[in-house]
């Protein structure tokens, strides 16, 4: 067995035994099952937000994005956090008390208690549809990784993937996923952190070679116009309200200061993040100018190119962090759909558990035959689950008992302007689906 | 929240895009500074829950 194999087998005995252990804890019923028995320490809540947030995207994405695009790509990523951070502060302690005043464990739950059945069904086919291809990407990113450095097949690195999503999920339920999360958050930061020092290392004189990258210093430039930057960054503006894995963690802290401490780790960590991966993309990319990392045109070759430079350890450490990143956003995610099959589509806790295992073997089998056109459906996912802003909103704000029509209208308008390519599809879906609840909630006169 | 929060702090984060030029790390590090300052405000002030 190989060295890279050896670790992935390590990591899924420690993974394993701290869901079996989180088990042990006792999961009596659903609210146990899917949100901890809403009794997680502010610590704990705030590293499963963080991983479940940030996905290989960051590592992979990111890094080749700050490579191939400049500081503009930070931007991009910090407007998301100072989003997050804002909507967070605001509207999760409201939801927190709606979510234990209505003893609701799933997010499609919380607004069918207000829009009825149908809505929450729509919510929860929704959350399917978006998040199937989204999560299948993850496995596509991660097999690729393992299959670089184990050599072993792709397919073989779907198998193992999805073997441990659905294992760790099935097992301890969020109590599980949230130790899990917490473990591997803490690798996710160290190997980039390692990664860090190692591309620095190569390059001390970084700070004043910068200058060298021009126009990738500024924004707007030739790549981030301001439509691209509002047509990127709109969707995930308001992702901690709209994406079902994190809405649903807003219910699972034990108490309000434990509520506080998840939403202030998660922007520590957040930050902490972003500046230590677009720094690498950065550094490779003054690296390149001066032919001491290669000039690449895939940006999403960039980090595996680096992991082909790092001395075995630390790319099998990387490589792990990778590994991590991807598991811990696509179990969150099958286990937060897993809830809506439970609470929304079946009311059968028993479907919800069957849904662990079928859901991610439809995300292996979508990510195994890997579509040309997976890419374009995993970027549509944030911006069609938009069209269930408009009814988060108006939970907290109005007294509004209609919201399907809106769901509905947003959710069309959001698959036919992004299957046309409209650069705002974003903004649109907002606006359409805030137009249709203000004018079906309007008072009817006589 | 009051409206101008929020909006004071888009209009922070989108400042570079009009008030920056220099090929430097500047508007790497002024990003860095909104987000720090935010991050910090939002540990320190009260929270309606509180």
């Amino acid at each position: 067995m190989n060295s890279f194999l050896i670790v992935v087998f390590l990591y899924a005995v420690a993974g394993t035994a701290i869901a079996l252990y989180a088990r042990k804890i006792g999961i009596r019923d659903d609210v146990d099952y899917y949100i901890a028995g809403r009794n997680v320490s502010g610590a704990i809540s705030a590293l499963t937000y963080a991983a479940t947030t940030y996905s290989a995207f960051m590592m992979i994405g990111l890094v080749g994005l700050s490579y191939a695009s400049g500081v503009g790509a930070y931007g991009f990523e910090l407007f998301y956090l100072v989003g997050t951070l804002m909507l967070l502060t605001y509207y999760a302690p409201k939801i927190w008390n709606m979510s234990k005043e209505l003893d609701v464990v799933s997010p499609a739950e919380l607004l069918g208690k207000r829009f009825g059945s149908a809505t929450a069904i729509s919510v929860a086919t929704i959350s399917l549809i978006a998040l199937i291809p989204y999560t299948s990407i993850q496995l596509i990113g991660v097999s690729l990784v393992i299959e670089k450095l184990s050599g072993i097949g792709f397919n073989a690195g779907i198998a193992i993937s999805a073997l441990l999503i659905a294992l760790w999920a099935f097992i301890g339920g969020l109590r599980g996923v949230a130790w899990t999360d917490a473990l591997q958050g803490v690798i996710m930061i160290s190997a980039s952190l390692v990664a860090l020092l190692y591309v620095f290392s190569m390059n001390p004189d970084f700070a004043s070679e910068i200058p060298k990258l021009g126009d990738l210093l500024v924004v707007p430039n030739k790549i981030w116009t301001p439509s691209r930057f509002i047509s990127l960054t709109v969707p995930w503006f308001f992702f901690a309200l709209t994406n079902p894995q994190v809405f649903q963690r807003i219910f699972i802290p034990k108490n309000e200061r434990a509520l506080k401490r998840m939403v202030v780790y998660f922007g520590a960590f957040g930050l902490t993040y972003t500046i230590i991966v677009t720094l690498i993309g950065l550094m490779l990319r003054v690296m390149s100018q001066s032919g001491g990392f290669p000039a690449i045109n895939d940006r999403d070759l960039v980090t595996p190119t680096l992991l082909s430079m790092m001395p075995e350890w630390m790319a099998l450490f990387v490589g792990l962090s990778i590994l991590a990143a991807a598991i811990t956003t696509a179990n969150s995610i099958i286990l937060s759909l897993s809830s809506m099959v439970s609470r929304d589509l079946f009311k059968n806790p028993l479907a919800g558990r069957m849904a662990i295992i079928i859901l991610t073997l439809a995300v292996a089998v979508f990510a195994s035959s890997r579509p040309a056109y997976i890419v374009e459906l995993a970027v549509m996912s944030s911006t069609l689950l938009l069209s269930t802003l408009p009814l988060v909103v108006a939970i907290v704000h109005t007294r509004f008992e209609r919201g399907f029509e809106a769901l509905i209208t947003a959710f069309i308008v959001g698959v036919v302007l992004s299957y046309l390519k409209y650069p705002f599809t974003g903004l649109a879906v907002l606006a359409i689906g805030f137009s249709v609840i203000m004018l079906t909630n309007m008072p009817k006169r006589r | 929240m009051r409206v101008i929060e929020p909006l004071l702090i888009i209009l922070a984060m989108i400042f570079p895009f009009v008030g920056i030029k220099s090929h430097d790390l500047s508007t790497y590090i002024y990003w860095t500074a909104v987000v720090s300052l935010y991050l910090a405000y939002t540990t320190y002030k009260r929270w309606e829950i509180e």
